[in-house]
């Protein structure tokens, strides 16, 4: 399998007031290239934790992440930067965008930073495929949340990265907008052969993936291909049921 | 980047103002200074009497050359009033090659004279010359230096407040200047880890941080040098109208002094704003994900620890400030201030969340529900209020402190000279030696003792110094003056002795029956043996010298008895002597009050532009709260127990850091334990801070309620 994110082990604990929260007890997990995964879970089951550490935004107390041949425990801080100013893209739950810049130039940031502008035609394709054409002198106080993560999917698009991590970016959408922002993901995977893994509580956002990956205290529970927004409810409420029988 | 930053700026107009003010008003003050400064050190008095000369030898100050702990010398200059050159050099400047004419300039000696005027091309061989013999020689232009005249001492002055108060202002700068950027730059977490996050490296928002201050720091120049032309020749008519400054002294040194002033805050802001991105490229750009950027609410083990050892250095500081005195301990003890606002600005975390503990319960108590929010605000938020607490306390703790110590100073001067002064009159013009003893002769005259005052030059721990003299008539002394004479007599003030204060004795080292080693108003050094001590040194002089030891007229005769006139002469109640006293302190204390003014204004200034800044970085929290249910009144109840709690500990720590300053200072310079503080000053002050600190958060605060809160609670801090 052409894996383009490899976690091996990967555990992460937190000290908070003395007590230590284990967010992550062991995870193992691989992601082709050109795949949809949805990571779903009920809350602190370390579902973001996942996504943060794979994404290398934050440290695993222990294990390792391949992004392509690049361990990331490797790197420093600036080097780890770089990986995900060329490598990854993001989309985050909201406040995505720098209110002081336009939307172009919010999409063309991390090309900016990297001194490396993406070629124009490709911006161009990525801006009208998100329907943004009309829109790029504005600022993003300007526009809908929908309008937001757009934005936010061009400015992840951009750089053509290998992965794009978004953490639910359609939490704070209405379905319209919701379904919108998911078939534009969908599509660079579908069109361009991108890997996109997104965390979600939502079963029907999690519909759109290849695979769905259900976590719950730190590991995973379920690794189910293309499962279904009806049977993904109903593995997360059996999930449910299984935690209240535990506590109980 | 430099672009990107300016963008940036432009959409945070708010708190840019706020560091953009602190930076503005720190050009103008820096270069208002160094204006002063500047004319003053590229002054060249007119040669007068010399323009026909090359060269002039004469005898204006005194150089010491000291050694220090690792072996290097240094040099320290003390002016002399009435410098003298030996008469006798006159016949080995005339056989100096090169030199074709010898000019005398006669002194109040025979073999004393007040200068040479040389005439020639041997100015090399007259500096040695000069200088092998104690003296010195001017040429050129420094010709004018070798007289003393009105512009010259102006210059003087101007130099020496200049140096007095430059460190301190630099400091004070430095201080606030760090404070505004480092609260800038924390209010803005979120947008810099979502940078973090997407695309920067920590070096790349470190640079981007760095290139926003300066673009401020030379915005606010835009704004501050014009501010500070307007203050200079504000300042400038003020010193001529009150006679500090001949109207003609040159002002001179704009483009230097505003190069100075706009360079220097340009590196303070830039670095500043290297220390606050110091912190901001820690941040984990996860945090960028989160709903909200959560911050560690205490500092690190390092600011504890070197919080307390500030602290520590602090109180020793102050036990050698009260146990000393003299000039070492008045140094020190100014110093203290700013040691304990850096152990305050260090500390203010674990300072803010005790305060929210004690106080707890008090705002509870009062505020009800609005209270309990209060109490946990100010625990949670116990760092980001850090800037906040150390904008106060300075202010407070500045203006309760320097500020008195000047009326300290001068009711301590009045009230010596009143109680020790024992005459009806005296007569007050230059009158020849002597004139005392002939009035002592007239019917009905008690006592009569003529003086001189001048000053001589003594030896200070790292070098020396002027001190204020009085050569007097030790004839019935005792019957015309009071010294409060602590130890030994006046009695036996003749010949080769002197008398000291209490202050001189002990900055300079002295016990009674030592020789003290000092140079005569003459520039003449001499050993003199001390044979009293007294307290009112303030009132009178540093030193009381023999009548004739210091040559040349007496300037006041104090009189006991009948009254006589002499031609020439003023007669002057008593009474009017203390009043005239007290005019010119009055007067010279000017500046002081005006450079401490302007000191505690900027504090106060940076305190109020702090709050404003806080309370408006709120937005989204306070409408968060309203959605919540918390009615717009409890939200405006809830900051003002914030600001109580706050004030709390910053009025507290404020006034005991100026009360330990003020009484360390005076009991150095008086030995009252019991500093004096005019009945509304203290008001004033804390007044001033309270009110302050209300009107900068609640008027905020009030026009951020006035938006829906809907509309707020989405946008991002």
């Amino acid at each position: 399998m052409d894996a383009v994110i490899r976690i091996e082990q990967l555990t992460r604990t937190y000290a908070t007031d003395g007590q230590k929260v284990t967010a992550l007890a062991g995870v193992d997990a691989a992601f082709a290239r050109g795949t949809f995964t949805a990571v779903m879970g009920p809350s602190g089951s370390g579902k973001s934790t996942l996504l943060q550490t794979a994404a290398g935004l934050d440290r695993p107390s222990s294990g390792r992440v391949w992004i392509g041949d690049t361990e990331l425990s490797k790197l420093n801080e600036t080097k780890l930067t770089e990986l995900r100013r060329d490598r990854i893209g993001f989309v985050f739950q909201a406040f995505n965008l720098i209110g002081a810049l336009t939307v172009e130039e919010n999409i063309l940031l991390p090309g900016r930073l990297s001194g490396l502008l993406p070629d124009p035609r490709w911006v161009s394709e990525v801006v009208e495929r998100v329907g943004l054409t009309q829109r790029l002198q504005h600022r993003p106080a300007q526009l809908s949340g929908g309008q937001q993560q757009r934005v936010a999917i061009a400015r992840a698009l951009a750089v053509r990265p290998e992965v794009i991590f978004a953490d639910e970016p359609t939490g704070a959408l209405d379905t319209t907008s919701a379904g919108e922002v998911l078939s534009l993901l969908r599509s660079a995977v579908t069109d361009y052969r991108q890997t996109v893994v997104m965390v979600t509580h939502d079963p029907v956002a999690a519909s759109y993936a290849d695979r769905v990956l259900v976590l719950a205290d730190g590991r995973i529970v379920h690794d189910t291909p293309q499962p279904g927004a009806d049977r993904i409810a109903e593995m997360l409420a059996s999930l449910g049921r299984r935690l209240v029988a535990v506590e109980g | 980047m430099l672009k990107l930053s300016i963008r940036l700026l432009r959409a945070r107009l708010g708190t840019s103002v706020a560091t953009l003010v602190a930076l503005a008003a720190g050009v103008m003050i820096l270069m208002t200074l160094s204006v002063f400064i500047v004319s003053a050190a590229v002054y060249k008095p007119d040669p007068g009497r010399y323009a026909a000369v090359d060269v002039v030898v004469a005898h204006r100050q005194v150089e010491i050359v000291t050694k220090e702990f690792d072996g290097e010398t240094s040099v320290t200059t003390a002016a002399l009033p009435e410098g003298t050159v030996p008469a006798d050099l006159g016949d080995k400047l005339r056989a100096l090659p090169g030199v074709t004419e010898v000019q005398v300039f006669p002194g109040p000696a025979k073999d004393r004279v007040a200068a040479f005027g040389v005439k020639g091309d041997a100015v090399k061989a007259v500096e040695r010359l000069a200088k092998e013999n104690g003296v010195e020689a001017y040429a050129g232009d420094d010709r004018g230096f070798a007289d003393r005249s009105e512009a010259g001492d102006a210059r003087s002055f101007l130099m020496e407040a200049g140096s007095a108060f430059g460190g301190y202002v630099v400091l004070l700068i430095i201080f606030v200047v760090t404070g505004t950027v480092g609260l800038a730059v924390r209010h803005r977490r979120r947008d810099l880890a979502l940078l973090r996050a997407i695309a920067a490296t920590p070096r790349q928002v470190r640079k981007l941080v760095m290139a926003e201050n300066a673009v401020l720091a030379l915005a606010a120049s835009v704004v501050g040098v014009p501010a500070a032309l307007l203050a200079t020749t504000w300042v400038h008519d003020q010193l001529v109208s009150r006679g500090f400054v001949p109207e003609g002294f040159p002002i001179t040194g704009q483009p230097l002094a505003a190069g100075i002033a706009v360079v220097l805050i340009l590196l303070v802001a830039v670095v500043a704003a290297r220390i606050a991105a110091r912190r901001v490229s820690r941040i984990k750009p996860a945090e960028a994900l989160g709903d909200i950027a959560v911050e560690p609410s205490r500092g690190g083990k390092v600011r504890f620890v070197s919080g307390v050892l500030t602290l520590g250095a602090g109180g020793a500081a102050t036990v050698f400030a009260l146990g000393a005195t003299g000039m070492a301990a008045q140094a020190s003890a100014i110093g203290l201030l700013y040691l304990y606002v850096i152990a305050v600005a260090l500390l203010a975390p674990w300072i803010n969340a005790l305060a929210a503990r004690v106080l707890g319960p008090v705002l509870r108590t009062t505020w009800g529900v609005s209270g309990g929010l209060a109490v946990a605000n100010l625990r949670a938020n116990a760092r980001g209020s850090a800037a906040v607490l150390t904008a106060l306390v300075l202010a407070v703790g500045f203006g309760g402190s320097v500020w008195f110590l000047q009326n300290n100073l001068q009711r301590q001067t009045v009230t010596q000279s009143q109680d020790g002064m024992k005459t009806d009159y005296a007569l007050v013009g230059s009158m020849p030696a002597g004139t005392a003893e002939k009035i002592r002769r007239t019917p009905g005259v008690e006592a009569a003792t003529g003086v001189r005052n001048t000053s001589v030059v003594v030896p200070i721990f790292d070098g020396g110094e002027a001190a204020t003299a009085k050569a007097v008539d030790t004839d019935g002394l005792s019957s015309t003056m009071d010294l409060g004479v602590d130890k030994g007599s006046l009695d036996q003030l003749k010949g080769n002795s002197v008398a000291v204060s209490q202050l001189r004795a002990d900055s300079s080292g002295w016990k009674l029956g030592d020789g003290a080693k000092i140079w005569l108003p003459d520039g003449r050094q001499v050993t003199l043996k001390v044979v009293a001590i007294y307290d009112r040194g303030l009132g009178f002089a540093d030193v009381l010298l023999p009548r004739d030891l210091v040559a040349g007229p007496d300037d006041q005769v104090l009189v006991r008895g009948t009254a006589v006139r002499i031609p020439g002469a003023t007669l002057v109640p008593a009474s009017e002597l203390t009043g005239q006293l007290s005019r010119d302190l009055a007067l010279s204390a000017w500046l002081n009050k005006l450079l401490i003014g302007v000191m505690v204004g900027y504090a106060a200034l940076a305190a109020g532009n702090t709050m404003v800044m806080a309370a408006l970085a709120r937005k989204r929290e306070l409408a968060v709260l309203q959605l919540a249910g918390v009615t717009r009144r409890q939200v405006r109840r809830m900051v003002t127990a914030e600001q109580v709690g706050l004030l709390g500990g910053a009025l507290t720590i404020g006034a005991l850091i100026a009360a330990v300053t003020l009484t360390a200072v005076v009991n150095a310079l008086t030995g009252s334990l019991l500093p004096y503080v005019p009945p509304m000053g203290w008001v004033v002050v804390l007044g001033g801070a309270t009110v302050l600190a209300l009107v900068t958060t609640i008027l905020p605060v009030r026009r951020l309620l006035r938006v829906p809160a809907v509309h707020n609670a989405g946008i991002k801090e």
